[in-house]
């Protein structure tokens, strides 16, 4: 009777915590490499930091996401809170876990770098601690983010180049292509049901009308899947990858 | 007569497939016991990995600050005990399953939030040694433990996340009627422990270090 006490007293004790957590936000997932929220880098520069990392990804297959914020959404401390978003977005690559996110909070003068597991090696907790304190913070402190953020990208990038090899493709590309591979057996499915549809008018069959049955499909195919890559950058998915709190996170 | 025996038949089978179906039912319940169980365990591996790679860098941190001049012995002498009692708690715990017995967990965690604590301690005893601060190599040792604080709390977070799909699976029905009877019961989490939950004592020691300068 005491242990189920008890044991009903800690799992009230988990769901308080669990609410407790609920009034952070976890930012939607990205849909570039390069993410300015607050407008502190010029479009220029954000189009080029987006384009070297989708370079980088293509190259290495290791996924750097940049993302600069007004403010932290949440109670927690920095590193705890942006290994939970860095994991909820899901970048790097599921089996190599070969994801980096490096996230500013502007108006709370923070910064945190988050290392997947599979980059753990390569950009050890010393090394990151390193880039944010004595590389991005100086810059910072200046008010210079793009300079930061160039030498922070820049110097993320050395660190973990090498690791992997790449496929020549982001995650987005690789999505894009057998996208268009799983809907043309779909396309040739509706000719064929189109075509005995009218063999089978044409042999007298059943009473129904099919005019309307066949041509409805069309338009499907042709819409949809030509979006994503249109806007003039480079657009970024998340493969799955896994964070475990790596990296290293604080003010400037 | 013949009648008869088509009943006895026609009953039969209907007792076959009720077993047939409980038996189906209790293959599937018991496999996703076992996959559950699992993760458990492999997360609590993991847990012990990274406190393990903290208990790592103790020896390394304690030789460092020691050769600060005049260095307090105190705090190290604490941090060089808690981190032996953290052993002892260790040897008694079978390091390839997640404890069973929440008074084990208990004590693991008891012996890990006392290290925790003097860790802290020293971390705030450090902030008295400018040549400390500036020594390269202590600098790296506050980094890595920094990164090795927050490793344990993500790992604990994962472990409390797959004993909770483990306990609901075992708590839920109809599985717990197979779920006793076939050696699954349910297994205790780590409890949030005030300060020991969270990795600030690093943390505080980069704030002030600001807060000084301004």
């Amino acid at each position: 009777m005491q242990t189920r006490l008890s044991a009903s007293l800690v799992a009230l004790a988990f769901i308080v915590a669990m609410t407790a957590q609920a009034a952070e936000v976890i930012p939607p997932k990205p849909d570039r490499y390069f993410n300015d929220y607050v407008g502190v880098v010029s479009k220029e520069a954000a189009q080029r930091f987006n384009e070297q990392l989708a370079q980088f990804e293509r190259e290495t297959g290791d996924q750097v996401v940049v993302a600069v914020f007004p403010k932290m959404q949440s109670d927690s401390d920095i590193a705890d809170y942006t290994q939970r978003v860095a994991q909820t977005w899901g970048v790097g690559q599921k089996e190599r876990r070969n994801g980096v996110v490096l996230f500013v909070f502007v108006q709370d003068r923070k910064a945190s770098i988050q290392v997947g597991y599979g980059l753990e090696g390569a950009l050890s907790d010393i090394i990151a601690y390193d880039i944010r304190a004595n590389h991005i913070s100086p810059y910072f402190k200046n008010g210079d983010y793009e300079g930061g953020l160039a030498t922070g990208i820049d110097l993320i990038c050395k660190a973990i180049r090498g690791e992997y090899k790449g496929s020549g493709k982001t995650v987005t590309e690789q999505r894009r292509g057998t996208g268009g591979l799983g809907v043309l057996p779909f396309i040739i499915f509706v000719i064929v049901l189109i075509v005995i549809s009218r063999m089978m008018r044409r042999l007298g069959g059943y009473g129904y009308s099919s005019s309307r049955g066949g041509p409805v499909f069309l338009p499907i195919g042709g819409g949809g899947w030509s979006s994503g890559g249109g806007g003039g950058f480079s657009g970024f998915s998340g493969g799955g990858g896994s964070f475990g709190g790596g990296g290293s996170s604080g003010s400037w | 007569m013949n009648k008869f025996a088509f009943g006895c038949v026609v009953v039969l089978l209907i007792l076959l497939f009720f077993v047939v179906i409980a038996a189906l039912g209790l293959a599937g319940s018991y496999n996703r016991l076992v996959r559950l169980q699992q993760a458990v365990d492999q997360s609590w591996a993991q847990v012990q990995n990274v406190y393990q790679r903290r208990a790592d860098l103790i020896p390394n941190l304690v030789n460092t600050v020691s050769g600060a001049a005049n260095f307090e012995k105190s705090t190290l002498v604490e941090v060089t005990n808690a981190r032996a009692s953290v052993g002892r708690v260790q040897t008694q715990i079978d390091p390839n399953k997640a404890p069973t017995d929440a008074a084990q967990l208990e004590k693991f965690q008891t012996a890990q939030g006392e290290l925790s604590n003097a860790l802290s301690r020293l971390l705030v005893v450090v902030e008295r040694y400018p040549e400390l601060k500036a020594n390269q190599n202590f600098l790296s040792l506050q980094a890595q433990l920094e990164g090795t604080e927050n490793r344990i709390s993500v790992e604990r977070g994962n472990f409390n996340k797959t004993v909770q799909d483990y306990n609901v699976a075992v708590r839920s029905f109809p599985t717990n009627f197979v779920a006793g009877p076939l050696g699954f019961s349910p297994r205790p989490f780590f409890t949030a422990q005030p300060g020991a939950e969270k990795p600030p004592p690093v943390q505080f020691n980069f704030g002030t270090q600001l807060q000084r300068r301004l």
